[in-house]
């Protein structure tokens, strides 16, 4: 266990154990928190009034921003410009189509993804940013737009999702660029099965407005390795198909199939500017969380 | 086909579970749910069409196992021997007499005598025990009891014609000897013969208790043809010092249809002599008379063959001659009388087997020389020789003989008295009165024996007027007497060889025994006993057992060849049985000594028991009764059948046996295939 946990106070964020919580909001505080005292990094979000720099004053400014030391010394009038005003719409994308339903061993992957959003909910939340979420599966579930009342409208709604119909990625998508009119953060929880120029295609709209887009792909361990031994019939949760497998015969065949897959992601996301983060179930949610801020951190530099 | 318990084939209804397992299995087998098939779909998987093929033998396997298991369990048995097993009732010890005597060599009837048997042994129950006796003159236990019916076949198939004549008496005792030590009630003796009557007298002590069946199986033909040779005589004849033979065969047609023109070939020592034609009516006999031929050695092989017919085995008759050998003969007699010795002499010169060869000699003329090489010795009514006594002892404790005719001349030594047989008296003279006559004659001794049955030899006849009187010693053995009772005759042994004392001379002086018709026999009676004389044999009879010790002068040990060609040694002690042959085939016997193959082998021809040419069948149902004293058939005097169990039959049968070890091995075959297979396929 310990080997897993890189990060000291990794503990709070194991998915079996956060599975037993059953609060999201606490269970976010648990983990956000114990993340960031473990992490000991503050600075990545400090105050957010901080100074940034002096510029000169012009009429229609507010008087009341003259920095008047700066006056006394140099008997010019500037004024003084701030941080503070980093607040932004962070928006949760999570599909709810039934194949996130999927669990081999752990919890299901959007019992996963949940925990996951809560947490960069709960962060944006500290960082007196908006929060809102889309759950869709061939269409959008439900929707809450980003307000910075709607913290816990959104943890109810990622507590309410339930995996229970087909999924249509990329129809979904293209409908739903439609509903973001301001620029903020998109996270986009997905286990992504579509062709990966079809999911570009699709994510493309959702840049058209500035938006940052952060992808997490999630998946099970079983979806990665296939690490199944007798012989079965396979069904498939979005279609009902059933094929007999023995998959001792097609294994290697299936981890190449979805290591290219995944390379093939990774490698357009990458040319799109799109942080990209392959999620296993099997692991803690601190990769997520520091992909998510990694990544926040990024952009402010940007800017 | 029924079944014991037939209730457990309500577990038949088991069949279906393989079969629902199966069908289950398809439907409920195992269903993997995963997120997406996209992938997989992509790759092409493995055919499920061959998985199916294996998957349905390996059902029938199971089905088959299941089903095989709730048979055993049911107890099945085959109505059909529920029959035969009632009607066998029980457990048999049956004993099989084949007789495989010469004459089941008739046409085909050894093939039917064997197939009857084979019959009977394919016949046998599985608790049944049968034993095989063979027999013909004897009987001989050849395969014990035993229930296995391949060796029992074997050994049927295996048996052959014997040379030997029929005799039931021992075959039926030996069977019956065989069924008393059985602890099995049932008890049955089957008895395979062509039957001949011959081979039953009547008088055998052969008899069945209460309890043991004998059921008869006949292979006798209706219209038997059989010509034989039933026996073949000799008549000698000297011709230019060499001995000239004539062959006389005698023919026996048994058939009831007369033959003709059959002919009879006279062959001797490989060579083909004459082949003369003979008809014989039926049931009738005849002979032929070959040219005679000059017999050249001893050991002279010879066979007639009188033409074929189904029995071939009779009509050949071997023999085997050598030339006659004389008995040499001294006679001495007194001095004063020249004509003493006519009668003897005359008496003696007649005949041919033996012939005697005479010497003559008065006593005063005796040197010992003149008893070299005699077989007998007689001293008729002489004083005895003052010279050569002592050769004279010597050569009868050599196993010569000496007739000693004791007459008024008669004298004997003190120092020779353990020659003569008692010790001499006074002569008694019967001319007045009423003469003597011979009172009593020892029929059993070899000399008398050819005058034992009635009006073999009238010795009454004779007169005797005056004889010796004698006193026997104790160890002395009275041949004869007087009517007065006086010894007229009287034996002793000396060494090896004979003495015998006649009291009375043997010619006209004082009896008139020399003018009786007993005379000459009598007088070759005493010579031949005297001198060891034993007729040549041409041929013995199978069955014969002969000492070869007392025929064959030579004690080196021997090589016996029998007609077969099986070799045997025998040592020359003579001891026990090593000196004695039974002579069991047909042909003729080569013996010789071991190491040299110098030298005409030593020759015994043997032939068939005339008695096995006659072929009239007797009744099966007489012997039968006779043996067991039923007088109605055997197989109705047979204990009723015992009504088996079902639960018997099912037992003797253990069909669920076979049906159970089937079963498992289908079981044991179905695991290791469905192992192997799950292993290198993992279907389901």
């Amino acid at each position: 266990m310990s080997e897993t946990h890189s990060i000291p106070g990794a503990r709070f964020v194991d998915p079996k154990i956060l599975q037993r919580v059953g609060n999201l909001e606490l269970l976010a505080r648990t983990v956000v928190e114990g993340f960031i005292n473990g992490l000991h990094r503050a600075p990545f979000f400090g105050a957010s009034i901080d100074f940034a720099e002096h510029r000169g004053y012009v009429p229609g400014d507010d008087i009341r921003r003259v920095d008047w030391r700066v006056y006394a010394r140099t008997d010019r009038y500037y004024v003084k410009q701030y941080e503070a005003d980093t607040n932004t719409n962070v928006s949760i994308l999570l599909d709810v189509s039934r194949s996130m339903q999927f669990a081999s061993r752990g919890i299901p992957k959007l019992e996963y993804a949940c925990f996951v959003g809560a947490c960069l909910c709960y962060l944006a939340q500290r960082q007196r940013d908006r929060v809102g979420i889309i759950t869709f599966d061939n269409d959008i579930v439900s929707h809450v737009p980003p307000s910075a009342k709607h913290f816990n409208v959104t943890l109810h709604t990622l507590d309410r999702a339930r995996a229970e119909r087909p999924g249509n990625l990329v129809a979904t998508l293209t409908k739903m660029a439609e509903h973001f009119k301001r620029r903020g953060i998109l996270i986009l929880l997905s286990d992504f099965y579509e062709e990966p120029d079809a999911i570009l295609e699709a994510i493309k709209p959702l840049r058209f407005l500035g938006n940052d887009l952060i992808v997490f792909h999630v998946l099970d361990p079983a979806e990665l390795d296939f690490g199944y031994e007798d012989a079965s019939s396979f069904q498939d949760l979005e279609t009902g198909e059933q094929i007999p497998v023995v998959p001792e015969s097609l294994r290697a065949e299936y981890r190449s199939l979805i290591r290219a897959h995944l390379d093939s992601l990774t490698t357009k996301f990458s040319e799109h500017r799109i942080d990209y983060t392959v999620l296993n179930t099997a692991e803690p949610l601190d990769r997520a969380l520091f992909s998510y801020l990694s990544s926040r951190e990024r952009l402010m530099r940007v800017r | 086909m029924a079944f014991l318990t037939p209730a457990f084939l309500i577990g038949l209804a088991a069949l279906a579970v393989p079969v629902l397992v199966h069908l289950i299995q398809r439907e409920r087998k195992r269903v993997v749910e995963f997120p997406s098939l996209m992938f997989v779909r992509r790759i092409p998987y493995q055919s499920v069409r061959r998985r199916r093929i294996r998957h349905w033998a390996l059902l029938l396997l199971r089905v088959a196992a299941v089903a095989l298991l709730v048979l055993a369990f049911a107890r099945p048995f085959f109505k059909r021997n529920v029959a035969a097993a009632a009607a066998t009732g029980g457990a048999r010890e049956i004993v099989v007499l084949l007789d495989q005597s010469a004459s089941m060599g008739y046409g085909d009837h050894w093939q039917r005598a064997r197939d009857a048997a084979r019959s009977i042994v394919r016949g046998l129950g599985r608790d049944d025990r049968a034993t095989l006796v063979l027999f013909s003159r004897n009987a001989e236990e050849n395969m014990r009891a035993t229930s296995d019916r391949t060796r029992l076949e074997a050994a049927i198939n295996t048996a052959k014609v014997s040379s030997g004549a029929t005799r039931y008496g021992p075959a039926l005792k030996l069977a019956e000897s065989i069924l008393s030590r059985s602890n099995i009630k049932r008890r049955e003796a089957v008895l395979i013969s062509d039957f001949q009557k011959t081979g039953w007298s009547g008088s055998e002590d052969a008899h069945f208790p209460d309890g043991m069946v004998l059921t008869t199986t006949s292979v006798a033909s209706k219209n038997t043809a059989n010509l034989s040779v039933p026996s073949v005589s000799f008549g000698r004849a000297s011709f230019s010092g060499q001995e000239r033979i004539t062959v006389n065969a005698g023919l026996s047609n048994k058939g009831d249809e007369p033959v003709r023109d059959v002919p009879v070939t006279l062959t001797v020592d490989g060579h083909e002599l004459e082949t003369l034609r003979a008809a014989v009516g039926a049931h009738a006999s005849a002979s032929v008379t070959f040219a005679p031929f000059t017999l050249a050695g001893p050991n002279v092989r010879g066979t007639v063959r009188a033409g074929t017919d189904p029995l071939p085995a009779d009509n050949n008759f071997h023999f085997v001659l050598t030339p006659s050998q004389p008995v040499s003969l001294a006679v001495v007699d007194s001095v004063d009388r020249s004509d003493e010795s006519l009668f003897l002499t005359k008496a003696l010169s007649i005949g041919a087997t033996p012939a005697f060869q005479i010497e003559t000699t008065s006593a005063s003329r005796v040197v010992p020389a003149t008893y070299d090489k005699r077989s007998v010795v007689i001293l008729n009514d002489t004083p005895f020789p003052t010279t050569g006594g002592s050769a004279l002892k010597r050569l009868v404790e050599h196993g010569s003989g000496l007739l000693v005719i004791a007459g008024d001349h008669t004298t004997w030594p003190a120092t020779e008295a353990d020659l003569l047989p008692g010790r001499l008296g006074a002569a008694v003279d019967r001319t007045s009165g009423r003469s003597g006559s011979l009172g009593f004659l020892d029929y059993s001794h070899p000399v008398f024996e050819v005058f034992k049955a009635p009006r073999s030899g009238d010795f009454s006849a004779a007169h005797f007027f005056r004889y010796r009187s004698i006193e026997p010693g104790p160890a002395d053995r009275v041949l004869a007497r007087y009517d007065d009772g006086a010894p007229a005759a009287i034996e002793r042994k000396v060494g090896l060889g004979r003495v015998i004392a006649w009291t009375s001379p043997l010619d006209d002086t004082s009896t008139d025994i020399a003018v009786k018709p007993v005379y000459l026999p009598l007088v070759h009676q005493l010579v031949k006993y005297l001198a060891h004389y034993e007729a040549p044999t041409s041929w013995f009879t199978v069955g014969q057992v002969l000492d070869l010790s007392a025929r064959l002068r030579n004690r080196a040990a021997r090589i016996i060849v029998s007609p077969s060609g099986e070799r045997s040694t025998q040592s020359g002690s003579g001891e026990g049985a090593e000196g004695l042959l039974e002579l069991t085939d047909q042909g003729v016997y080569e013996i010789r000594p071991t190491g040299t193959g110098n030298g005409r082998p030593e020759a015994i021809a043997v032939n068939l028991d005339p008695a096995e040419s006659d072929l009239a069948p007797l009744d099966p149902n007489e012997l039968v009764a006779s043996v067991t004293g039923h007088a109605t058939s055997m197989f109705d005097a047979a204990p009723p059948a015992q009504e088996l169990t079902r639960e018997d039959v099912e037992r003797r049968q253990s069909l669920w046996w076979y049906l159970m070890l089937t079963g498992v091995v289908l079981l044991a075959v179905e695991t290791v295939i469905s192992n192997r297979l799950s292993r290198k396929e993992k279907f389901l």
